[in-house]
C-alpha cells in the first residue's frame, strides 16, 4: 500500500500535515461507515474496507516513524527491527544510561528530573526528523535506516516517561 | 413486555440518544430539527442510575431506588458503570462501597457479580440493562415507538467496557445504532449550536469517569485528534474523599463502618459537595451523628489530587494532538462534577483559557447522542455532519519476553485495521497463544488483558518456519475483533474479543431470553422487524443513488435494480423474515457494480475537492497564520 497515493499527497517525509489531514477528512466524508448505514451489505463492506485503508494511510503519514518506514518500503529498503543493522554500541550505551537515570528519577519520585530528560530526548527527536527530511529528499533511504532505529528508541523512552508521569501523579 | 415494538402502525419509530451515566442517565431525541431531552411523568429528565432489587423480585429504577438506598444498602446498586467490564478481583470492587459480591461459579467468567435481595445474583451488565429499559420506557411514553439508539460511553472506556455496554443494550431490547464517545457527543451538540470551526478540548468529568478529548471541527466534520482520561475517576471520588474525612471526624475507623453508615455518609458528602459549589462553608449532616463543619477551602484541598490526575491526562492529550497550552479555540465542560468551582479554575489553569459551559453539562452528552442517532437513521438534520473518532488506548499482542507489540497506536481514527506477522520460537510448535492487550505500557503485566486464544493444529515445523499473521480490526463502535492465520497451512481463527472480565455470548443470549416473555415467538417477530427496518433503509438508499448518479448506470442495469427493489418491497409487506433477508441479498447483488462506480466517483471527488481547498489554504496562509507559516517556511528546501 502507498499511503501517500491513498491520500493523494506528495510522497515525501516533509509532509504538509495540514494538507494531509484535510485529504483524510475529505475522503472520510465520503467513505465513513456512517455514510453507508442504509446501503446494501456488499456496498457497506466495500466502503468499510476503503475507510480502513484511508485511516491506515493517515495513521502512517502522521507518525514520523511509520512514515519513514513506508518511504523505505516504497524505495525497496528492507526494514523491521530484526532485519536492520543494530545501532552503534555508543548509542546503545547512551540509551542504557539514560534509561537507568530515568529509573532512578522514578524511584526518587523526581518529576523535574524526568521532565528534563524527556525534553532533551524530545529535542533530539526533532533533530533526527530534520536529518530524515533532508536524507529522504536526496533519495538516501538506505543510509537512513540507523536514524529510524534511533527514533524507535526515543519513542520507547518517551512512552516510558508518560507511564512514569501517570504513576507519579496517581 | 414485547421486546421490539418498532412496528406500531400508529407511530413511526424514532431514533433516540442515551447518555448512560455513572450517577444519572438521560434519553433525548431530535424534535423539529433540535435535540431535546425526554422527561418522565414527573417532568424530571435525569434518571438516577440506581437500581434496587426487592426480596419479592421487583426491580426499582431511578429516584425511587435512591430513596430505598438507606433501607436496602446491599440491594441498591449505584454507580454500576464503574463495574462495567471489570473483574471481580479489580481493586475498584474493593473500594468504599456497601455491596455484597457473589463468588465466581464453576465455568463462569470473572465478571463482577452482586448478591442482592432474594438470593439473586446480578452482573453489572444486567443492572445497566434495567436502567436502559427504564429509559426506553420513558422514551416510549413520549414517542410511542422507539427506533434504534445511540448510546454514549466514556471515550476512555476500553474494549471490555464498551462490549459490556452493548450487551446491556441488547438485553434491554434496544437496537444499538452506535456506541458514541461522550466528549464527541458533547462536541456535536456544541458544534451545531455554534457553527464555528476550530480546535476544541472537551473536559468531561462525570460521576465516575474522566475524559479529555481534543478535536478539530471543520465544516461539519468533527475529527478527534487525541483522547485520554481515566475510566475510574469522577465526582464520586470527590464524595468519597469527603466521606473519608467525615468518617474520620466522626470517629469511625474501618472496623466500625457498616454498609448503612457508609451509604449515609456518602449521601451527606454528596450534599456537601453540592452545597460547597455555591457556599463558602457548610455543616455536613449524617443522620444520628453530630454535625461536621466543612469549608470550601478544605474540600478543595481534599479534591486537589483528583484534579491533578485530570491535569496529567489533559497535558498528554494536548501533546498527542500536537498542540501547546493556549492554542485551543475553546474548552467545553461536560459532566455534573464540572460545576465545582475548583474544577473550572483548574481547567482554565491547565488549558490557559476560560471554559465554555453554556449548554447544561448534565444534558449536553444526551443531546449530542440524539443528533447522531438522527443522522444515522438517515433523517439528517445536517447532511454534512460526520464524527471521526479514535481508539483511546493502544492495542497489541504479547510477544517474547513478556513485551507488548503494539499493532494499533492510541488515537488511531476508527474504523481501522492493522496486520502483523510472527513466527514460532520453538521447533515443532503446533499452537500459537495469542494474548490481546490494551494499554500504553511496554510490559504485558502493566497493560489490560483483553483476551487470549490459541491457534491450534499447525503441523510441526522447525522454529521460525511458521508464518502467523494476526489482524486487528476496530469497528466504528470502537470494538475490536482479532483474526489469526497461519500462512503455510491456511489454518485460521477469528474472535470477536470477548473481554477476559466480561460475559460470553451464551450468557448474554440467556439473559436476552430471560428478558423475553414469549421466547421464540418474540424472537421471530424481532427478526422480522429488524429485517424490515434494514430493507427500508436499503430501499431508500438505493433509490437515492439511482437518482443522484443516474449517468453511471449501464444499459439495462436500471431495470434489474428496479425489479429487485419491487421484489423486496413485496417481501417487506409479508411476514417471512428469511424472504426479506433473501431479497435484500438479491438487491445487493443487483446494485453491486453500480455501487462500486458510485464509490469511485466519490473518492475521486474527495481528492479533487481537497486540491481546490489546498489552494484556498495557501491563500489563507499567505494572509498570515503566523506560527504555521513560520514552520512551513523553515522547512522549504
Amino acid at each position: 500500500m502507498d499511503p501517500f497515493a491513498t491520500l493523494g499527497i506528495a510522497r515525501t517525509f516533509d509532509v504538509d500535515m495540514a494538507a494531509a489531514e484535510r485529504a483524510h477528512r475529505e475522503l472520510s466524508r465520503v467513505l465513513h461507515p456512517d455514510r453507508f448505514v442504509g446501503a446494501a451489505p456488499s456496498e457497506r463492506r466495500n466502503a468499510l474496507e476503503k475507510a480502513v485503508e484511508v485511516n491506515e494511510a493517515w495513521r502512517v503519514v502522521r507518525d514520523p516513524i511509520r512514515r519513514a518506514e513506508a518511504l523505505m518500503k516504497l524505495a525497496g529498503v528492507e526494514i523491521g527491527e530484526d532485519r536492520e543493522a543494530k545501532p552503534s554500541p555508543e548509542f546503545l550505551m547512551d540509551m542504557l544510561e539514560q534509561r537507568e537515570a530515568l529509573g532512578d528519577a522514578r524511584q526518587a519520585r523526581d518529576v523535574g528530573a524526568v521532565r528534563t530528560m524527556a525534553s532533551s530526548v524530545a529535542a533530539r527527536v526533532g533533530e533526527v526528523e530534520k536529518e530524515l527530511a533532508i536524507g529522504f529528499s536526496r533519495g538516501q533511504e538506505r543510509e537512513l535506516v540507523g536514524k529510524l532505529g534511533e527514533l524507535r528508541f526515543y519513542r520507547r523512552f518517551l512512552d516510558e516517561v508518560s507511564a512514569i508521569e501517570d504513576d507519579l501523579s496517581a | 413486555m414485547a421486546l421490539f415494538e418498532i412496528f406500531d402502525p400508529k407511530a413511526a419509530p424514532r431514533p433516540i440518544g442515551i447518555d448512560l451515566g455513572t450517577t444519572n442517565s438521560l434519553v433525548a431525541y431530535v424534535k423539529n430539527e433540535r435535540p431535546v431531552v425526554i422527561a418522565d411523568c414527573d417532568l424530571e429528565a435525569l434518571l438516577p442510575s440506581v437500581v434496587t432489587y426487592l426480596p419479592e423480585g421487583q426491580v426499582v429504577v431511578g429516584r425511587r431506588a435512591v430513596a430505598m438506598g438507606a433501607e436496602h444498602p446491599r440491594d441498591t446498586i449505584a454507580s454500576v458503570k464503574r463495574f462495567m467490564g471489570r473483574g471481580a478481583d479489580d481493586p475498584e470492587t474493593r473500594r468504599l462501597l456497601p455491596y455484597a459480591f457473589a463468588e465466581r461459579g464453576d465455568g463462569q467468567s470473572n465478571a463482577v457479580r452482586f448478591r442482592v435481595a432474594g438470593g439473586r445474583v446480578v452482573t453489572p451488565v444486567e443492572v445497566s440493562a434495567e436502567i436502559l429499559r427504564a429509559l426506553k420506557a420513558q422514551a416510549e411514553d413520549e414517542l410511542r415507538s422507539v427506533g434504534g439508539a445511540v448510546i454514549t460511553v466514556p471515550a476512555y472506556f476500553d474494549d471490555g467496557q464498551r462490549q459490556a455496554t452493548k450487551d446491556a443494550a441488547r438485553i434491554a431490547g434496544l437496537e444499538v445504532l452506535r456506541l458514541l464517545a461522550e466528549p464527541t457527543a458533547a462536541a456535536l451538540a456544541y458544534g451545531l449550536e455554534k457553527k464555528q470551526n476550530g480546535t476544541f478540548a472537551v473536559y468531561d468529568l462525570g460521576g465516575g469517569t474522566f475524559d479529555v478529548t481534543i478535536l478539530v471541527l471543520d465544516d461539519g466534520v468533527f475529527q478527534v485528534r487525541s483522547t485520554g482520561g481515566d475510566s475510574q475517576l469522577g465526582g464520586d471520588d470527590m464524595d468519597r474523599a469527603l466521606a473519608h474525612e467525615l468518617l474520620a471526624k466522626l470517629g469511625f475507623d474501618e472496623g466500625k463502618q457498616t454498609p448503612e453508615l457508609v451509604r449515609l455518609v456518602l449521601d451527606a458528602a454528596r450534599k456537601g459537595k453540592h452545597a460547597l459549589t455555591v457556599e463558602e462553608s457548610m455543616q455536613a449532616e449524617v443522620p444520628g451523628q453530630k454535625r461536621v463543619p466543612v469549608t470550601r477551602a478544605r474540600f478543595e484541598e481534599l479534591i486537589r489530587p483528583l484534579l491533578e490526575r485530570t491535569g496529567t491526562a489533559c497535558r498528554r492529550a494536548l501533546k498527542d494532538a500536537g498542540l501547546a497550552r493556549g492554542e485551543l479555540d475553546g474548552i467545553i465542560l461536560v459532566g455534573g462534577a464540572t460545576r465545582v468551582p475548583a474544577v473550572r479554575r483548574y481547567v482554565a489553569e491547565v488549558f490557559g483559557k476560560e471554559p465554555l459551559a453554556d449548554i447544561d453539562p448534565d444534558q449536553v452528552v444526551a443531546l449530542g447522542a440524539a443528533i447522531q442517532a438522527d443522522l444515522l437513521a438517515g433523517h439528517g438534520i445536517a447532511e454534512e455532519v460526520l464524527l471521526l473518532d479514535v481508539t483511546p488506548l493502544s492495542l497489541g499482542i504479547e510477544v517474547g519476553g513478556g513485551v507488548v507489540d503494539k499493532l494499533l497506536p492510541r488515537n488511531s481514527t476508527i474504523p481501522c485495521a492493522a496486520r502483523a506477522e510472527y513466527t514460532t520460537q520453538r521447533d515443532h510448535q503446533t499452537g500459537f497463544e495469542i494474548h490481546v492487550l490494551q494499554g500504553e505500557r511496554e510490559m504485558v503485566v502493566d497493560n489490560r488483558s483483553l483476551a487470549r486464544f490459541t491457534l491450534r493444529g499447525i503441523p510441526p515445523m522447525p522454529a521460525g518456519m511458521a508464518r502467523l499473521e494476526v489482524t486487528f480490526q476496530v469497528d466504528a463502535d470502537g470494538l475490536l475483533s482479532v483474526h489469526a492465520k497461519e500462512g503455510r497451512t491456511g489454518i485460521e481463527q477469528s474472535v470477536s474479543v470477548k473481554p477476559t472480565y466480561g460475559l460470553d455470548d451464551a450468557a448474554v443470549e440467556q439473559m436476552l431470553l430471560d428478558a423475553l416473555d414469549h421466547g421464540e415467538e418474540d424472537l421471530g417477530r424481532r427478526r422480522l422487524a429488524e429485517n424490515r427496518v434494514e430493507a427500508g433503509r436499503i430501499l431508500a438508499a438505493t433509490r437515492k443513488g439511482l437518482e443522484a448518479d443516474a449517468d453511471l448506470l449501464e444499459s439495462g442495469e436500471r431495470d434489474g435494480i428496479e425489479r429487485a427493489c419491487a421484489a423486496l418491497d413485496q417481501a417487506v409487506g409479508g411476514e417471512d423474515p428469511s424472504l426479506v433477508h433473501a431479497r435484500i441479498e438479491a438487491l445487493d447483488e443487483a446494485t453491486k457494480a453500480f455501487a462500486g462506480r458510485r464509490m469511485n466517483r466519490a473518492i475521486a471527488g474527495a481528492i479533487e475537492g481537497k486540491r481546490v481547498s489546498a489552494v484556498e489554504d495557501r491563500v489563507r496562509q499567505a494572509k498570515g497564520i503566523e506560527e504555521a507559516h513560520a514552520r512551513r517556511s523553515s522547512e522549504v528546501r
